[in-house]
């Protein structure tokens, strides 16, 4: 079977100290569509975008592509960097040892890395360090972190929770338009349903490691 | 309470043990007063005589500190990529690397520049091995737990966007944590240029062999002196180190 653009994941279960987190869950995320998942704290969110990234190990099936690229919950940057060298971080999987320790960076790599800090809004803030920005400028600076892998799955786990609601809008404004101008297929978990609603085209519970579907908007043809 | 009594008695032991092996005398220390006495009132004013010497013996003294700090450095860098959990490439040299580094930190650099004397013989060079030796060990220990102590979700992050290990450590986490590592090089250096100043006492060059001399010649001007240069020289790194670590933050 060939794999298919966007995601594609089938009865994906996660035991934890034989303790069940997801339990059979299975969801597609076509290009250009932006998917949510809701649920209370601990109800696996987390988890089941850890296990898409291959970042935990998972029974069941994750069809994507190439490796998703994944924005974590509190930027996961290095304070002391600067954006456009967090950015580059992005790149590692395309260079080798020598030339990433010598920080010897392809052209083309750099010119991309501008041009991800562009398209997330940050033209001009390539050199300053990233915990001199502010809240809503780290996070844009992880979304084009995972921009520069180049993936054709965007994964976001509650890439809003500590932003003021200007700067949480600003910043799910730009997924949705990353997933509708550049054919992304974005998975993002958030816990504020009133944001669920006004961003996404499908929308997902997770409860108790099951996945419940809620509705498709009025206003986006159903992508699956 | 019977395990506090038990700790109380071992600590009473300990001591008896102890007070047996020094055996403290009071009564020597008195009697030995007036000569002490005797010594810092003939110790001035200091002998700063000869001050190219003395000049020549500081510089070995901040040379073998320096060069033993970085030669160190360089040695604790690999060491401690082994030595810490969150990027050590093969788990199981953790803990064989792990007790190196602690065979290294138990032996001085005193007793390491002893033994390099009688390798390399007399000079600074001994001096400078005996102190890269040991401060191997140390730093790159504290590297090693300044590793493990960093916020790894960039390291996490970087290795969820393809990067190695290996990248990920020389990319994201060291630079992440250059004033811990940096901090911990200039505390090194400067307790190197502390220990460089006993190193001339086997042999090993600066300005121990000077003091050594003085000593030997009951010369106490002069061993003031010395004193005096290595209490500036201690105090100057010192404050150094303190405003290059405050600097790096």
């Amino acid at each position: 079977m060939s794999t298919p653009d966007g995601l594609r994941v089938e009865h994906l279960s996660v035991d934890r100290g034989g303790r069940p987190i997801l339990r059979d869950v299975s969801l597609r995320v076509a290009p250009g569509e932006m998917v949510v998942i809701e649920g209370e704290s601990g109800a696996g969110k987390t988890t089941l975008l850890r296990a898409i990234a291959g970042l935990l190990p998972y029974d069941g099936r994750v069809s994507a592509r190439v490796r998703p690229a994944m924005v974590f919950q509190a930027h996961a940057l290095a304070g002391r960097l600067s954006a456009e060298a967090n950015v580059l971080v992005g790149t590692l999987g395309r260079i080798g040892l020598a030339r990433a320790t010598m920080r010897l960076w392809p052209a083309a790599e750099r010119a991309l890395v501008r041009d991800c800090l562009a398209r997330v809004g940050l033209d001009g803030l390539g050199r300053s360090r990233a915990d001199h920005l502010s809240g809503g400028q780290r996070q844009r600076v992880a979304i084009a972190r995972a921009l520069a892998q180049r993936a054709p799955v965007l994964l976001a786990d509650e890439p809003v929770a500590s932003l003021d609601p200007v700067n949480a809008d600003a910043v799910l404004t730009l997924l949705r338009d990353l997933a509708r101008q550049q054919g992304l297929a974005v998975l993002l978990c958030l816990h504020q349903p009133e944001l669920a609603q006004r961003f996404a085209d499908r929308r997902f519970r997770l409860r108790q490691g099951a996945l419940l579907a809620i509705e498709a908007r009025c206003d986006h043809p159903p992508s699956v | 309470m019977i395990r506090r009594l038990g700790w109380a008695i071992a600590l009473v032991v300990l001591y008896a043990v102890c007070i047996r092996v020094v055996s403290p005398d009071l009564t020597r220390l008195w009697a030995g007063l007036p000569r002490l006495a005797r010594w810092l009132a003939s110790s001035f004013p200091p002998d700063f005589s000869g001050p190219g010497d003395l000049a020549r013996r500081a510089a070995e003294t901040v040379a073998i500190a320096t060069l033993g700090t970085t030669v160190a450095a360089v040695l604790a860098l690999p060491l401690t990529l082994l030595a810490a959990r969150p990027v050590a490439p093969l788990p199981w040299l953790y803990h064989p690397v792990r007790a190196v580094l602690d065979v290294l930190r138990g032996v001085d650099g005193f007793v390491f520049a002893l033994i390099f004397v009688a390798a390399v013989g007399l000079g600074p060079f001994a001096g400078m091995l005996g102190v890269s030796l040991h401060s191997a060990g140390s730093i790159a220990k504290l590297w090693s737990e300044a590793l493990e102590a960093a916020d790894l979700a960039p390291v996490e992050a970087a290795m969820s966007a393809g990067a190695s290990r290996a990248q990920a450590a020389t990319v994201v986490l060291l630079p992440e944590t250059l004033p811990q590592t940096m901090s911990v090089l200039m505390y090194i250096w400067e307790f190197n240029i502390r220990a460089s100043t006993v190193l001339g006492v086997v042999g090993a060059g600066g300005l121990g062999q000077e003091l050594k001399n003085a000593v030997d010649l009951l010369d106490f001007s002069r061993v003031m002196a010395i004193l005096l240069i290595i209490i500036v020289l201690t105090l100057s790194a010192d404050r150094l180190s303190a405003y290059l670590r405050r600097s790096m933050l």
